[in-house]
């Protein structure tokens, strides 16, 4: 490890009277792995954005290779050898990988014809320089998301970059995807580049990392050597609180709500089978790709099985679209509310009503007072905090819009609700108030899903957990047998967990 | 280039354009056989020689992930306003008459960069809104009345051949000069498209206007640019228009923008932006123009003629639209 | 009193624009000819608009949905043709009439399902399929009459475009009028109208949902075809006679109104009221220029003129805009 490239001191920011950022230290060497882990909203993203010059700290300093630098520019952190890659990539899925690669930097030369030779050249180059294997002739947009991810990370290699900061690489990638990214995150840092992965899971940190920095509601909670954290005082700083063993125990209750027998769909999972019982609160892990969101979605009717058998209340029913799903009182809390779950330029009373509007058709037309009615009392038992169902959706934090789906769903009176990612992005307030909630509706009877990578989530408020490995079942739980550290060393692969069923 | 499997070479969108061309032109051919001779070629060339530079020129806006629908206002508006004051202060300078028309072709297409540019207005209601503008300002200083008269320095223009060849019967048919306008056009657009920065920026800002701006492209003056020289084409286009057919009319190239968008659509270009080549909109063009010049050939009467074109245009955009659709859908490498 | 003030308060800005727009005309227009006002003119503006007006709720509807539908005057010219074919192949009788108002309906409707269901199946830009599709439909007119106009139709229909009602109201105004009332309750009070809105405004979220977008894109340029139908028939019936190529300014004229009218080009919004005011402005305007002697050429240039000017307002007050809830954002953390 070597010296000191990036040294942040007491850096503070604030948006007009809400402080991001409280006076954060952060230090980056040149040819380490650090990790800049903490929950949503603790200010990650803003300090990236402050490294990179898209914002200027209120107060504190930064070093550069030793150089103090003031107010920068996006354009002179990248000529520092700063490269952010989000987690869009940014890239043009209508031209070549080649092209894709050498394009900046011939737009920073100021040439003005295409040398395509050259252009390959540069491409395969840096291509090789990470151990990648991309045929340089093939348009991005035939690409899987790791392959477009490769792709800017050669782009931005080739800039002399000093210091690459990735922002949630392993948000769309699969296990194997991970492993190739991390080799390639090895090699950069042969190459004596300094590595920054912005991160909230565990089990890649202890990966990859060398050394790790959390952060909290904006301010340091933590530093130092990945050897000196255990997962347990890992979580602690993460999420303020102690393990607490309030875990969810419901009363044993023999009606069977949902049965799923040898579900499978082609190149997503592979015999699936459990039963939900009234009071249940099933979850369901695993890496992406493992077929975790895939058995929701399927669920649901959005990618429908191929084969195997579904019981409702012991009688078999068909799911080939999301008509039937709701149909049958199903319902799906999406992973992306932003563009999946929610209405952002509508209220929040059509917000909720939208997915039960035909309840309120009667005599002929829509009555609105009775629409307004069910808003407003989903606002007041939900707790979501909106002064009235008028204000538009996207005025409200992202607990309060969480709360506004799960209202959605709520107020069609489901049989079944499937969570995928319940609480991301939530802070949490919102994140007990949803957790509580679910629990009083299975023992309420309606059957609950939830599907997530939050293994404490899933720990303390799942009473039974299935554990997803590249498709097939790898483990199903009961929660009064595993730990979460025990969960998060099978998700990794360190020990395999026995199936009981 | 791009590294295709031999089998997407075959049934690519050109190859399928070649084929369909092929097949009609044997269709054709079986029914009147004088269709298989130089002078179909030349008579074709000199059909669709305007439109091939409109959709030229429609091509790239398109590539760049916009659209333009009043280029017909902005050539009749070009080609009318030179005619009348070459006629009206007796300008017959054949230098005076391209560069004139270019002129305000590029300042209307200034126009579209703005609103488009700047104003981030839909492109396609910027251009409704500017075809209706253009189109109204030169009917009002025309009256809808046509002139007749075209100076003769630019009429001579329309009875120069560049080559002459005996027709089948009896007489002679020529290819005029004007041919070169849109070989030098198709040659230069490739070459700039495919050589240069600036074609690769048209592709990119068409590909992800966003990336594009965080990569340091300056998108704002990459469409000024655009806009101003597809206008400045557009302009020469009008004038030339009026030369070949002796006489500058304010409205009758209206109408003629759905057919020239079917056309580089049909060749390839896809309607999203950020696909289309030169190749495929010849083809696109030459099949439209085959299409419209020979269906009494074919035996459909007159009456069908705008029917059969309009159902030519849904079923060919048809088929592009679905073709990038299966693209995107297609299992990821 | 008190509820007159708090209802203009609450009433949309855009609509007390355009509301004061059509008033600042009509008095400007008065003051320069006062036989602006008087009965014949007024009654002669309410002949001209309800062809093109009836259009109008169908372009909004499409654009609501997130698309557009550019072949309204050609969907609006078959209608018509067929209606005039079967009323002068069946001798003009007054059965005819009630028949060819049905075969009319039905084109309009077939029409638009095709349009619907390139848009909604295929997913074809609406652009694409609505342009080519008004290309093919008026091809259809050409080969229907094979060029010139069919004239002759009965004095008896011409009554829809050009009689009054109790010797007072003109009988397309009353169409109009109707037409207005209903999509205004099919907007509202029904649940394919919502449904409309949510789609275009999120057509992820509204699959997600349980929306069937399909059902809604199907619907949607099914019922414009059906309005356009509605357009055509009180128009060769003002005209007295069918042509493949009535109207064409109207497409334009069409898009400015609902524009105008406040729907958002990018789906979601919109309201009747606020098309409809756009309507009568645009009439106004229409009739002031006749009365200014402006002709037909100066109309389209300033429809034009008119179209980007309003966008480029809308464009900068929203970057005004845009700029508020940028700061307001970032107050949140990220």
């Amino acid at each position: 490890m070597g010296e000191v490239f990036l040294e942040l001191n007491g850096i503070k920011k604030s948006f007009g009277g809400v402080k991001a950022l409280k006076g954060v230290n952060l230090t980056v060497r040149k040819g380490e792995v650090h990790c800049l882990a903490g929950e949503n909203g603790c200010g990650k993203s803003t300090l990236i954005k402050v490294i990179s010059g898209v914002h200027n700290a209120d107060e504190g300093e930064i070093y550069i290779d030793g150089q103090q630098y003031n107010n920068l520019k996006p354009i002179d952190a990248i000529k520092l050898g700063i490269q952010v890659i989000y987690q869009d990539f940014a890239v043009f899925p209508n031209l070549t990988v080649a092209e894709n690669i050498a394009m900046n930097g011939a737009l920073q030369k100021g040439k003005k014809l295409i040398n395509w030779k050259e252009t390959r050249e540069i491409a395969i180059n840096s291509m090789n320089q990470i151990g990648a294997h991309m045929d340089p002739d093939i348009l991005v947009e035939r690409l899987s998301v790791a392959n477009k991810q490769m792709v800017a990370i050669c782009r931005a290699i080739l800039k002399d970059a000093k210091l690459i900061i990735l922002d949630e690489p392993t948000t769309a990638l699969t296990a194997k995807e991970v492993d190739k990214l991390f080799a390639i995150i090895n090699k950069l840092k042969e190459k004596g580049i300094a590595i920054v992965i912005v991160t909230h899971k565990l089990e890649e940190i202890y990966k990859i990392a060398d050394r790790l920095t959390i952060l909290r509601n904006g301010a340091n909670v933590a530093t130092g050597d990945i050897k000196n954290f255990d997962r347990r005082t890992f979580i602690k700083y993460m999420t303020g609180r102690d393990l607490i063993d309030t875990n969810y125990r419901p009363c044993n209750d023999e009606n069977e709500i949902l049965r799923v027998e040898n579900l499978t769909r082609n190149h997503a999972f592979n015999d699936v089978s459990f039963t939900l019982q009234k009071g249940d609160v099933l979850g369901i892990t695993g890496l992406l790709g493992s077929g975790r969101s895939e058995i929701g979605d399927a669920l649901f009717g959005i990618m429908p099985a191929n084969s195997g058998k579904i019981f409702l209340h012991g009688k078999e029913i068909a799911i080939q679209n999301i008509d039937d799903a709701i149909g049958y009182k199903f319902a799906y809390v999406p992973e992306d509310r932003l563009t999946q779950g929610l209405f952002l330029e509508c209220s929040i009373g059509d917000n909720i009503v939208v997915s039960s509007i035909k309840r309120y058709f009667k005599n002929f037309s829509l009555k609105y007072n009775d629409m307004v009615k069910s808003a407003d009392s989903w606002i007041k038992n939900l707790n979501i905090v909106a002064p009235s169902s008028v204000p538009l959706v996207k005025t409200l934090s992202g607990g309060n819009q969480q709360k506004v789906v799960i209202a959605k769903w709520l107020n069609t009176d489901p049989d079944i609700i499937i969570l995928n990612g319940p609480t991301v992005g939530v802070d949490i307030g919102a994140k007990a108030d949803i957790h509580k909630i679910l629990h009083q509706l299975a023992e309420k009877g309606v059957g609950i899903i939830v599907i997530s990578d939050d293994l404490s989530e899933l720990v303390q408020n799942c009473n039974k957990i299935i554990v997803m490995k590249e498709g097939t079942m790898q483990a199903s739980l009961n929660c009064e047998d595993i730990s979460e550290t025990a969960l998060s060393k099978m998700l990794s692969g360190e020990t395999e967990g026995e199936s009981k069923k | 280039m791009k590294k295709i499997s031999a089998k997407e070479n075959f049934t690519s969108n050109e190859m399928i354009v070649v084929y369909i061309i092929i097949a009609l032109s044997f269709a054709i051919g079986s029914i009147n056989s004088s269709f298989f001779s130089v002078g179909t070629i030349f008579d074709t060339s000199r059909a669709m020689l305007i439109m091939l530079i409109f959709a030229l020129c429609e091509m790239v806006v398109i590539i760049s992930g916009g659209i333009d629908v009043s280029f017909p206002a902005i050539a009749s508006f070009s080609l009318y306003l030179t005619i009348s004051l070459m006629n009206k202060y007796h300008i017959n300078n054949v230098v005076f008459a391209f560069a004139f028309a270019g002129i305000i072709g590029l300042v209307w297409g200034l126009l579209n960069g703005l609103l488009i540019g700047k104003y981030k207005i839909p492109a396609l209601i910027a251009t409704l809104g500017t075809s209706s503008l253009v189109n109204g300002a030169i009917l009002v200083y025309s009256n809808g009345k046509e002139i007749s008269n075209i100076p003769s320095a630019v009429d001579v223009l329309s009875q120069k051949y560049l080559f002459s060849v005996a027709s089948s019967t009896g007489g002679k048919t020529s290819m005029t000069v004007f041919i070169i306008l849109p070989i030098v056009l198709c040659i230069l657009i490739h070459w700039v498209l495919r050589h240069t920065m600036l074609g690769r920026k048209i592709y990119a800002i068409g590909g992800d206007t966003n990336a594009a701006r965080i990569a340091g492209i300056n998108v704002k003056r990459t469409q000024y640019f655009i806009y101003a020289a597809t206008g400045f084409l557009i302009g020469i286009a009008g004038v030339s228009n009026s030369i070949l057919m002796r006489n500058a009319n304010p409205s009758n190239l209206m109408g003629s923008e759905m057919i020239v968008i079917a056309a580089v659509v049909i060749g390839g270009t896809r309607i999203t932006g950020g696909h289309g080549s030169v190749i495929g909109t010849i083809l696109g063009v030459l099949l439209l123009t085959i299409v419209s010049n020979n269906l009494i050939m074919i035996g459909i009467p007159s009456s069908l003629q705008t029917f059969t074109v309009g159902l030519i245009m849904v079923i060919g955009t048809s088929i592009t639209s679905l073709k990038a659709k299966k693209i995107a859908l297609s299992p990821k490498i | 009193m008190e509820k007159i003030i708090s209802k203009i308060k609450a009433a949309d800005k855009n609509e007390l624009t355009l509301f004061s727009i059509a008033v600042a005309i009509t008095i400007i227009m008065a003051t320069i000819s006062p036989s602006f006002l008087q009965g014949t003119n007024i009654r002669s503006m309410a002949f001209q608009f309800p062809e093109y007006g009836i259009m109008c709720y169908g372009m909004m509807i499409c654009m609501i949905s997130g698309g557009i539908d550019l072949s309204l005057v050609g969907i609006a010219n078959l209608s018509g043709i067929v209606a005039a074919e079967i009323m002068l192949k069946m001798g003009s009788s007054n059965d005819s009439i009630f028949i060819a108002f049905i075969a009319a309906m039905i084109t309009g409707a077939i029409c638009g399902l095709f349009n619907g269901y390139l848009v909604g199946q295929l997913r074809i830009p609406a652009m694409l399929v609505t342009l080519s599709g008004g290309q093919l439909y008026t091809g259809l007119c050409v080969a229907i009459t094979k060029g010139p106009a069919l004239t002759g139709l009965s004095p008896a229909f011409q009554k829809i475009g050009n009689g009054l009602l109790f010797d007072f109201v003109p009988i397309s105004l009353v169409i109009f009028i109707a037409v207005a009332l209903i999509m205004d309750f099919i907007l509202r009070y029904t649940i394919y109208g919502k449904q409309l809105g949510f789609m275009g405004t999120n057509h992820t979220a509204s699959r997600y949902a349980g929306i069937n977008n399909l059902n809604v894109t199907l619907k949607t340029y099914m019922l414009s075809g059906i309005l356009a139908a509605v357009s055509g028939i009180v128009m060769i019936s003002h005209y007295g006679s069918a042509k493949s190529d009535y109207g064409t300014s109207y497409t334009l004229l069409t898009l400015l109104i609902v524009v105008l009218g406040g729907v958002n080009t990018l789906g979601g919004k919109g309201k009747i009221l606020g098309v409809s005011l756009s309507i009568i402005v645009l009439q106004l305007i229409s009739s002031a220029f006749n009365i200014l002697r402006f002709n037909s050429f100066v109309k389209t240039l300033v429809w034009g003129l008119l179209l980007i000017v309003i966008m480029v307002l809308r464009a900068i007050l929203q970057s005004h805009n845009l700029k508020f809830w940028r700061r307001k954002s970032e107050n949140k953390v990220s």
